[in-house]
């Protein structure tokens, strides 16, 4: 009886799960599938779901009528730039909050939420002003320096709130061993949450990785831009290479899946160190 | 353990650190003694343009053009360059600006004058529309660099199958419409751009110039409610009711060719270069288009083209030794010479008049010759600092009485209410 | 004994100062680059500030700029739109998330591959998305039309950007498919906060899938959610890109950012868009209050 009632339970987890999967996805198949078609059919009406032959032309052209290669580089060192030094960054400062005794720990907390809490398009222009004045357009770390502090609120909040739930009295029992402050962040504290660092890692990977706006206003110079601006220099008057666009998608958004399966053992090790919690 | 895991920190930091210096150096190319400037434009004619750029930097050493290449989004560029000229920004000098944002850059002071930049002989040779757009208060302001004027594309297979002849009024075509859907393949009669956007200005200001009537009079003041206005606004909705594909009031160019370039829709009425674009190798109806000139309305005597077009415009901030520069640049780009090699690669509409009637262009582009008389009957959208406003009230209000969110009258009405307040 | 208590005293004694050594980073941070901006649209909402009209030499003129706002319906009209559509799409997106969160720290078979499925949406690049979603919406070739008609749900293609509740429908559609997997990813982090014992524990004391769901996770993910469901709302509420691409903010669609946009780089009155801007800042500074109303000591109690 309750077997029996386990297997439905699973074969209904289990179409729950594909039909969920399915629909988030399809939007994606679709793209993937545009990618491949022959030019004819990408607008068809009605749609066409499977192409009548599959072609590569598409990707080509990503590569070769642009300096997609280049784009790609640019927005790899800039978004794992930003991720790393926003997580030790981000990470330091939450520690802080989360487990040191200081006063006004609550003002900083909305002082650093505060900056998130502005339309992007009222700080454009300030910013480049800032960055001119710091000559620092057309660089990479021009574009990292903002794309850290517009990641920092996230990651401080998010880091401050796993670290204040691990339990209390840890860094005594480690101060007893003659461990410093800073061995204790790293050898103790950082591993605990590496959960929760590997995905705030991933969203502040991805953020960097498909902003648009900044990346358009503080790179002009063709060798410094970035995927999402590089996308948006596909189309032309007259035309819109929706083929083009498809494949150069699929392009930036397989690294990205490859990186979330790389790391998703990363992200569910969940505490093996055990015992943590009471 | 502890040294290990700071050690571990320190190196990465410091990784970040080098790659973030690395790159802290401005990459600027400078050419020996040469002035270098630099050219923004959009993606939109990129290409081309880059070939004239190339051109220009062979043909001579005292100037080095840089390009910097925007995507093809007339907000995108505008906001662009807003961005960099209220900063007092000196990194462009040149710069390709749609020729609605003229009188709004003109009047925030970023344009540097051109009157005494340029030899005034350039501009005498030029259509005088795109000429009066760059002219603020008797100052030459923006080069006119090319311009954009609309047709009306038609399903010539589909006339022929008829047995008809080409209408030449609204009511014509819509006459031939009901018979035309059902042949060849034609679902819809009519075709066009009725999103809440730029393009929607376009459209509408030509079915109000094509039946007579008009936005603001000779003094500037709104003459938007009138009884022309509200005819050619409810011709329009029938359109949308009656003719177009039920998106029609979502559609921007591209939705709305294609569409059109499927076979669905007897015409569209679109920008002159779509005439290439339109019969590419994606399309069906390649060898079935033909072209002529927009259709009068109920109560108009001629129909007029909502010109459009791109003009080269100089960064007030710039010194004046960069300021010649570019002067020298934009005149290249201007040249007769020029005009008629970028006509030839790229088929948007010069602003230089002898262009159209060059043997070599005609020969290129046969519809050339009618399309100069098309051009000269043009009209240009209002010339004012406010015409962001204006337009954005435009596309609200004849967005909602096309959608029927509003009572056609009803809109027309607030538009002129809010047109007058703007004037205040 | 009483190494245990030295110990202890010499890390306290630097408390304070080690709490701001490392948050030095993140203050330089923040200092360097958010502070200016923030004071400058604050100033320019004091100002009349039209740039094409430069000769009106910019003058102070205080809070005018603030009472304008109240008189003007387009921006009221604006700020309803844009609390419909964040509570809408925050609520779903907190439903989805949380049930997606849920399946993958579920240990199944290819559990790897549907973690990397359900977070898809979240990496492909906004504008590309925007406009991808246009394309599905379109009435004559798109795809959501295709697959409800094959479903048999519509009898016709419809233009779902044409009209007011379409619009809303497909705006939500799109930003919950686009930013649930967001949400799932920060629940999961902290799901996989709650060691396995625990389960087992609840497990061993006869307690069902609900019971352990009720009274093991929530509480223990309650703060995660929170503060998950803080940084969507902020982002709902400056909802800009999606709109300005799908419906350019007909059909009553404008939202509030989509308005302080056209307000300041459209119009160029930098005066009136600044205050927009400190509007929306206002509102979601007292939305992120009553978060961390909610959240109590939580995040900071020792």
């Amino acid at each position: 009886m309750t077997k029996a009632r386990s297997i439905l339970g699973k074969i209904a987890f289990v179409i729950f799960v594909v039909v969920f999967v399915g629909i988030i996805v399809l939007p994606f198949f679709w793209q993937f599938m545009t990618s491949v078609k022959p030019l004819s059919e990408i607008s068809a009406i009605p749609a066409k779901w499977i192409p009548s032959s599959v072609h590569g032309d598409f990707y080509v052209n990503v590569f070769t009528k642009h300096p997609f290669g280049r784009y790609l580089l640019n927005s790899f060192i800039v978004a794992l730039t930003t991720t790393v030094l926003s997580i030790l960054i981000g990470a330091s400062a939450a520690y802080a909050l989360a487990r040191l005794r200081f006063k006004g720990k609550k003002f900083m907390l909305m002082a650093i939420l505060s900056i998130s809490m502005f339309p992007t398009i009222a700080t454009l222009s300030p910013i480049y002003l800032l960055l001119k004045n710091l000559r620092l357009l057309n660089t990479y770390a021009g574009l990292i320096l903002p794309y850290i502090t517009f990641a920092l609120p996230l990651a401080i909040w998010l880091l401050t709130n796993f670290f204040a739930q691990l339990p209390k009295g840890f860094e005594e029992a480690a101060a007893i061993d003659g461990c410093s402050r800073g061995k204790i962040f790293f050898t103790i504290m950082l591993p605990l949450i590496k959960p929760a660092i590997f995905s705030v890692a991933l969203i502040v990977f991805i953020n960097a990785w498909n902003e648009y706006l900044y990346a358009l206003t503080f790179m002009t110079n063709d060798n410094m831009r970035t995927v999402p601006v590089g996308i948006a220099l596909f189309p032309s008057n007259y035309e819109l290479p929706w083929g083009d666009m498809a494949a150069a998608t699929v392009v930036v958004t397989v690294p990205l899946i490859i990186l979330v399966l790389i790391f998703q053992k990363k992200i569910i090790a969940g505490l093996t160190t055990g015992g943590v919690k009471e | 353990m502890a040294t290990k895991h700071w050690k571990q920190a320190a190196s990465l930091l410091s990784a970040g650190a080098m790659a973030a210096s690395l790159f802290a150096v401005p990459l600027t190319v400078k050419a020996d003694d040469a002035v270098t400037i630099s050219f923004s434009f959009d993606q939109g004619v990129g290409e081309a343009t880059q070939q004239m750029v190339d051109a220009y930097n062979e043909s001579q050493d005292k100037v080095r053009v840089e390009t910097v290449i925007l995507p093809q989004d007339a907000n995108t560029v505008h906001d662009d360059f807003v961005n960099k000229l209220a900063s007092g920004d000196t990194s462009v000098d040149v710069m390709g600006l749609d020729v609605t944002y003229i009188s709004e850059f003109g009047s925030a002071g970023w344009l540097a004058d051109l009157t005494d930049l340029v030899d005034p002989s350039l501009t005498e040779g030029m259509l005088t529309g795109p000429v009066e757009g760059a002219t603020i208060d008797g100052k030459l302001v923006a080069m006119p660099w090319f311009t954009n004027s609309s047709v009306l594309f038609y399903r010539s297979d589909v006339l022929e199958e008829l047995g008809a002849e080409v209408p030449t009024t609204w009511e014509g075509w819509m006459e031939l419409a009901d018979k035309a859907v059902g042949v060849n393949g034609v679902e819809y009669g009519a075709d066009f751009q009725a999103a809440q956007s730029e393009a929607l200005v376009c459209n509408w200001v030509e079915h109000v110039w094509s039946n007579g009537g008009d936005i603001l009079d000779a003094d500037g003041n709104p003459v938007v409610n009138s009884e022309n206005n509200i005819e050619a606004t409810e011709l329009m909705k029938k359109l949308v009711d009656e003719y177009a594909p039920e998106g029609v009031t979502t559609y921007t160019e591209t939705e709305s060719e294609q569409v059109f370039k499927e076979g669905k829709c007897l015409f569209i009425r679109d920008w002159s270069g779509f005439w290439s674009s339109g019969q590419d190798e994606g399309s069906k109806v390649t060898g079935k288009i033909a072209a002529t000139k927009l259709p009068v309305g109920p109560s108009g005597t001629e129909s007029h083209t909502c010109l459009g077009g791109l003009d080269l415009v100089i960064n007030n901030n710039i010194d004046d030794e960069h300021k010649a520069a570019a002067a020298d640049f934009i005149s290249y780009m201007a040249s007769p010479e020029t005009q008629k090699e970028m006509t030839l690669i790229s088929s948007q509409p010069p602003v230089v008049e002898s262009v159209y009637t060059d043997p070599e262009i005609l020969e290129a582009i046969p519809f050339y010759e009618e399309f100069v008389d098309i051009i000269a009957t043009g009209k240009s959208r209002p010339l004012s600092p406010q015409y962001a406003k204006l337009s954005d009230a435009i596309q609200r209000n004849i967005h909602q009485a096309l959608t029927g969110e509003a009572e056609v009258a009803a809109a027309i009405e607030t538009l002129q209410g809010e047109l007058e307040e703007l004037n205040k | 004994m009483s190494k245990r208590k030295k110990a202890r005293g010499s890390l306290e004694k630097t408390e304070t100062r080690d709490a701001w050594i490392m948050m030095t980073p993140a203050l330089i941070c923040l200092g360097v680059v958010a502070v200016y901006p923030i004071l400058r649209t604050f100033w320019l909402s004091l100002h009349e500030m039209v740039l094409t009209d430069p000769l009106s030499g910019y003058p102070f003129i205080g809070l005018s700029n603030y009472a304008k706002i109240f008189q003007d319906s387009r921006a009221l009209d604006a700020i309803l739109f844009t609390l419909k559509f964040t509570v809408v799409t925050v609520f779903f997106e907190l439903l989805l998330g949380f049930a997606s969160a849920l399946v993958m720290n579920q240990g199944f078979r290819a559990k790897g591959l549907v973690r990397a499925a359900i977070l898809i949406p979240w990496a492909i690049p906004t504008s590309v998305s925007a406009m991808m979603w246009k394309f599905i919406y379109n009435d004559q070739y798109g795809l959501f039309n295709d697959v409800l008609y094959r479903l048999g749900v519509i009898d016709s293609y419809k233009a779902w950007l044409s009209t007011a509740d379409g619009s809303f429908m497909a705006l939500v559609i799109t930003d919950v498919w686009k930013t649930a997997p967001y949400m799932a990813l920060l629940i999961l982090a902290g799901l996989q906060m709650v060691p396995d014992e625990m389960y087992e524990a609840a497990k061993i004391d006869g307690a069902n899938v609900f019971q352990r769901f009720r009274y093991v996770t929530l509480p223990t993910v309650k703060t995660t959610v929170l503060v998950a469901l803080l940084f969507r709302t902020l982002d709902a509420f400056r909802v800009f890109d999606l709109i300005s691409v799908m419906t350019g903010g007909a059909n009553g669609t404008e939202s509030i950012s989509v308005y302080a946009y056209n307000n300041l780089m459209k119009f160029l009155d930098f005066g009136y868009g600044s205050s927009l801007a400190v509007l929306i800042f206002a509102v979601v500074f007292v939305i992120s209050l009553i978060y961390m109303k909610l959240m109590g000591n939580r995040l900071t109690e020792i």
